[in-house]
Formats: C-alpha cells, structure tokens, sequence
C-alpha cells in the first residue's frame, strides 16, 4: 500500500515520492488475481544482474566456464577408478590405522585469496569529454526586489500569526472578564445575604427576647395572682378558725371543771386522804368491835351449849331420877 | 497555529478534532519534559469553549488522575493548571465532580512542591464556589482546617497566597454549612489568622469568620475566644474589604445577648459611627455600600441592648442622613435602625 505525502511548505514545489516497502511480484500465471501471494527471493531472481558489471562479455564467458567445468568433472568422474563395493552383510568403514590419531572432521579449514587483474590495465584512462563551447554565453543576477517583495508578501502570513495571537488573548481576556462578572454578582449577592441573614437573625433573637419577657410577665403576673388568692384563703382560714375557736376555751374550761379537773387542793386531800384513813380506821374499830362481838357470841354461844347440855343431862337425870 | 519550531516550551498542535486527542495520546509518553510540553499547549487549547467540550466529554479527565500522582513536579502542577481552566466552565464543573479527581486533588495539597499546591487550591478554591461543588468539599473541611493551623504555626512569604486560597474555600464552604469547620475548631484557628500581616489574607479570614458566625453556636464562640478586640483593631485598617469583613462579622456576633454586651464594654460603637460618619464621593460610595449597610445593621442590633439606644440616640442625626441617601438597601437599613432607636418599651 503506497500513500503520498504532499508536502505543500516547500517553497519551490518538489515533487517527492515514497511508499511503504512491498515485496516485488512474480507474476509467473497471468491469470493469477493476487500478486502478492506470488513473490520470490530477490537473491535467486535471473533478472537481476550478478557478478562483475564492468566487462558486459564477462557474463557469458563465466557461464561457458562453469559449463566446461562441470563438463570436465563429469568426465573425469567416469574414467576414475573406484573401490569396489561391500559384499553383503559387510561395510566398509574408514579407520585410521597410524600411532597418532588425526581428528577428522568435516568442516575444512579454507582460507580464500583472490585476485583479479584489471581488464584494462595496458590502456590509459580516457581523458574528460568536454564538448566544444557551442552557443552564447548568458548570466543573470537576481536583484533585490526581483523575486518577491517582502513586505507585501508578509502582510498575509503577519496577518494569520497576529490574527490568532490576538484572537487567542481576546478569548482569554473575554474568559477572565466573564469570570469576574460572575464573581462580582456572586460577591454582591453574598453580601445581600449575608445583610438580609443578619438582619434575619436580629429580627429572630428580639422576637425571642420579647416571646421570653412576655412568658416572664406572664408567669410573674401568674404568680402574683396566685399569691393573693393564697392570701385571702388565708385570712378566710384565720378567721373561721378564731371565731371556731373563741368558744373553745369556755367550753373546755367548762368541760374540766365539770370533769372535776379544778379542784381545791385542801378539799381533795382531805378526802383522799383522811377520809378514806378515817373510815378505815374506823372500820377497823368497828371490826374489832365486832369480832370482839363476836367472840363475845361464840362464847355464850358455848356457855349456853354447855348450860343446855348440862340442863338437858341434868334433866334427864332428874327425868331418871323421878321415874 | 503554535509549532514545535515556534516555541519549544510547546507540543505539536493537530489540526481540528485531532488537537486534543492527540495531545492526550502523547501525555502517554513517560518523559516528563514531553508530558510539561503536551500540558502547556493544552492549556492554551482549552480556553476555547469548543475544545473544552471536547476534553471533557471525551472522557480524558480520567487520564489526568493519572498524572495527578505523577512524580515530576511540574507535570501535577500543570495538570493543576490544567483543571483550574477546566473550571471556569459549569461542564466543566461538573464534570470534576463527577470524576474521582478530588481525592488526588486533596492528597495534592501536602505536595512538597510549592507551586502544585497553590495550583491544587486554586483548583479547589474555585470548585467550592459553586454549590455543588461546596458540598463534596465539606468531607475536606477538616482536613482543610489541619492545613490551616499548619500555615499558621509557620508563617512564610511563600505560602500566603496558599494560605488565601484556602481560606477562601473555607469560606465558600461554611457559606453552604458552617458546621463543620466550627467543629474542627476553626474560630480559634481564624482568630490567629486574623493577626497577620498580609492584608488579603486578613479579609479572607474575616470573610470565613463571617461565614462561621452565622450560627448560634459559632456567635459564642466568637464571643467566648475574645475575638472582638482582634475585630476592633482590625476595623482600623486601610485595607476597605478587611475593614467590611470585620464589620461583618460583628454584625453577626452582636446579634446574641453576651457578643452586645462585650461589643458595648469594648467601646464598637463609636468606631462604627466613626465608620458611617466618613464623608465620600459618588465612586467611593459604591465600594463602600457593603460596609455601611454591615455598620447599620451592627448598630441595630446593638440598640436592642437599653444602654446602646442610650449611646446611640444621641447620634440619631447621622443615621437620619443616611436615610436620605439614594441606594435603596442603604435606606432601608436606616430606616431599620433608626425604627430600633426610637423604641419604647
């Protein structure tokens, strides 16, 4: 596959050609579609020249040699005379037979000399062909401003170099510009914000201070409230409880009195004390009193039983006596 | 247009379809110095809308994480370079989140190349401000904020600019969630930040301060670190935008009960009339909008506190000409503060 390079920068319109290396074709069937498949070794093409190019008769003197060489050979090969060959079953087989063993081997070391004799060499060198000086002698100088003007011929390409150098800077300076109309809207817009946010967050903490001082009005006034309720309970309290009370202490006093609680302390002990003694001892007397009585009872008591029983013994003796 | 004869620095362009493709073929290459030269011409490529499609849509984003973990230097930081072009468009935003770019994109900021990584931020810093992208760099916000205290621990010349790129990806970032970052510490981290010398990272350390004392938890913290007398003297700089982040971030701060109270101990009040009370021309008014409104709105709500409607009806003439003034929000902030003011229990 071979593709051009056209090369359009140099000035004064070269033509170069080149291609990618491909094999050379032997077309050996005509009627073959792909060349490629059919290609040879260059070095055993019959097309191409071998051998010394100088002598052009050389070529074939070399080729009717190699042909009288092997010519030569064969002959000789025919009349040689040749061992005979092995009986069967044998082998002939080469052996050395001297003292000292000699190292066969196949590879012949050969050193090559060559020589070659210049063709020529009894003729001299055939001097330089100058052809006579046949026609007019012309010369020619280029001037300055012959060829091209410069300043004209730069305007185009100064244009192109100047024209991206600025095209490129503008796209720049555009690219920054724009960025920095965004930043400065950006910085704008934080800015209300952050004013709008403060002003936010004032609005918030007085909202709350004033929420707080209104819930602490609120609870002092509660409070408040609560205390005079609690206060009037209890003054109520205070004065139920006196007037329940105002009657108490007559009452009680009248209680313990009727009790027996107050009492005249001389009063009392004479009769705890001495009365109680007084009939005690009194009781006393009267019992011993009456078990003096009484003794006094048993023994006429007895005195009678005895009297009666004497009187009814003294009547049964007078019974006795009589009957 | 640009040849290998022209500029050595630059591969081969194709002409067409071909270019980028081509160029991604030869970044197969190993030679570094070949891979550099196929880089930089890429990134000339993509700045033309059509070749960027091109890029991501063929799927070749995939061969950058490759070269992300390359180890030549000056490949990764101009594949850097490379996806922070990629970027600037939403495809091509997209398409990075798409990918699995972020976690080399992540590894890449231990670099021990200097330039990689501050490419590697910017990659970054540009992928957190679009939302999306903000979200799936909120797993990195940790991380984020180690190298923070890194940079911190050691101040450099060099490394200021990576620092500034990465506190503003911490501020994009907190912008969509504050959490995080407040959970890694980070106010105590900013507070050191906000001492530094080079003004740009002052205001982005401010900015991500605003960011994280947007919730409640953020605002005690500010108060509790004693970061309100760093925010004092920062809103004595020259710098305007380190001057309207510091204000900022007081205006949230003073919204709890405790941050009012410090505010009106450490005297704010007077450096913010001080602030509103600058006489400007037309141009300087437009720059300085942000700041008056954040003044305004610091002040209101420190008159919610009695003592500061005290202090502050008494500069009620200042506020009353800004009301009058012609931009719409600056009026209506005025108004809102002068409505505070005036208030009776």
């Amino acid at each position: 596959i071979a593709f051009r390079l056209y090369c359009p920068r140099e000035p004064n319109g070269m033509y170069t050609y080149s291609s990618h290396p491909k094999p050379v074709e032997i077309r050996k069937y005509r009627d073959l579609p792909d060349p490629q498949l059919q290609y040879g070794n260059i070095m055993y093409d019959r097309r191409v020249v071998r051998g010394n190019l100088q002598d052009p008769g050389m070529q074939q003197r070399q080729q009717a040699y190699r042909r009288r060489a092997i010519a030569r050979k064969q002959a000789k090969d025919q009349l040689k005379t040749k061992t005979p060959e092995a009986i069967e079953g044998r082998q002939h087989v080469d052996v050395q037979t001297d003292s000292f063993l000699e190292e066969l081997s196949n590879i012949i070391q050969v050193s090559e000399m060559d020589c070659q004799t210049d063709d020529f060499l009894d003729k001299p060198s055939t001097p330089l062909f100058v052809p006579a000086k046949s026609g007019v002698d012309v010369e020619t100088q280029i001037e300055e401003g012959d060829l091209f003007d410069f300043d004209l011929e730069v305007q185009p390409v100064l244009e192109v170099l100047v024209g991206k150098t600025i095209e490129q800077s503008l796209l720049e300076v555009m690219e920054e510009e724009e960025l920095a109309c965004l930043r400065t809207q950006q910085r704008v817009f934080q800015e209300l914000r952050n004013n709008e946010l403060a002003e936010v967050q004032r609005l918030e903490e007085q909202e709350r201070r004033y929420r707080e001082e209104k819930e602490r009005r609120v609870a002092q006034q509660k409070e408040v409230l609560k205390k005079e309720e609690e206060t009037a309970e209890k003054i109520a309290a205070r004065v139920f409880s006196q007037q329940y009370l105002a009657g108490l202490i007559p009452a009680v006093f009248t209680a313990l009195r009727n009790h027996g609680y107050f009492y005249d302390p001389v009063e009392k002990d004479i009769s705890v004390n001495f009365l109680p003694w007084l009939i005690a001892e009194v009781n006393n007397q009267l019992d011993k009193r009456y078990a003096a009585r009484e003794v006094l009872d048993n023994i006429i008591y007895e005195v009678t039983q005895k009297r009666l029983l004497e009187f009814t013994h003294l009547m049964l003796g007078q019974n006795c006596c009589d009957s | 247009m640009t040849t290998a004869v022209m500029d050595p620095n630059r591969a081969p362009v194709a002409f067409g379809r071909r270019a980028v493709p081509q160029l991604f073929e030869q970044l197969q290459v190993q030679d570094p110095a070949h891979k550099v030269r196929a880089l930089t011409s890429l990134c000339d490529l993509v700045h033309e809308p059509e070749r960027l499609y091109q890029t991501v849509t063929g799927g070749f984003l995939k061969q950058l994480q490759v070269l992300l973990q390359d180890e030549d230097a000056a490949v990764r930081s101009k594949t850097c370079e490379l996806l922070q072009l990629v970027m600037n468009h939403s495809i091509g935003r997209s398409a990075l989140l798409a990918s699995s770019l972020l976690t080399p994109l992540s590894d890449l900021m231990d670099d021990p190349s200097a330039s990689c990584r501050t490419n590697a931020h910017r990659v970054l810093s540009s992928l957190a401000q679009q939302p999306a992208g903000a979200e799936a760099l909120l797993s990195l916000v940790h991380k984020l904020m180690l190298k923070l205290c890194q940079l911190e621990e050691v101040r450099q010349e060099k490394q200021e600019e990576e620092q500034e790129l990465l506190l503003s990806t911490l501020t994009s970032c907190s912008r969509l969630d504050p959490l995080p970052a407040l959970a890694s510490d980070g106010v105590r981290v900013l507070g050191q930040t906000l001492t530094h010398t080079s003004p740009s990272i002052r205001r982005e350390a401010a900015a991500a301060l605003m960011a994280l004392s947007v919730p409640a938890d953020g605002k005690q913290q500010v108060c509790d670190q004693g970061i309100l007398s760093n925010l004092l003297v920062l809103l004595h700089d020259r710098n305007l935008d380190v001057q309207t982040n510091a204000a900022g971030v007081i205006m949230n701060t003073v919204i709890i009960r405790p941050g009012k109270y410090l505010c009106l101990e450490l005297g704010v009040i007077p450096v913010l009339l001080e602030l509103l009370s600058e006489e400007e021309d037309e141009e300087q008014k437009k720059r300085r909008k942000t700041l008056v409104i954040y003044c305004l709105r610091a002040l209101t709500a420190l008159s919610e506190a009695p003592e500061g409607r005290v202090i502050l009806s008494t500069a009620l003439p200042l506020l009353e000409r800004r009301r009058n003034e012609q931009d719409e929000d600056v009026r209506r902030a005025a108004r809102t503060a002068i409505k505070v003011v005036t208030w009776k229990p």
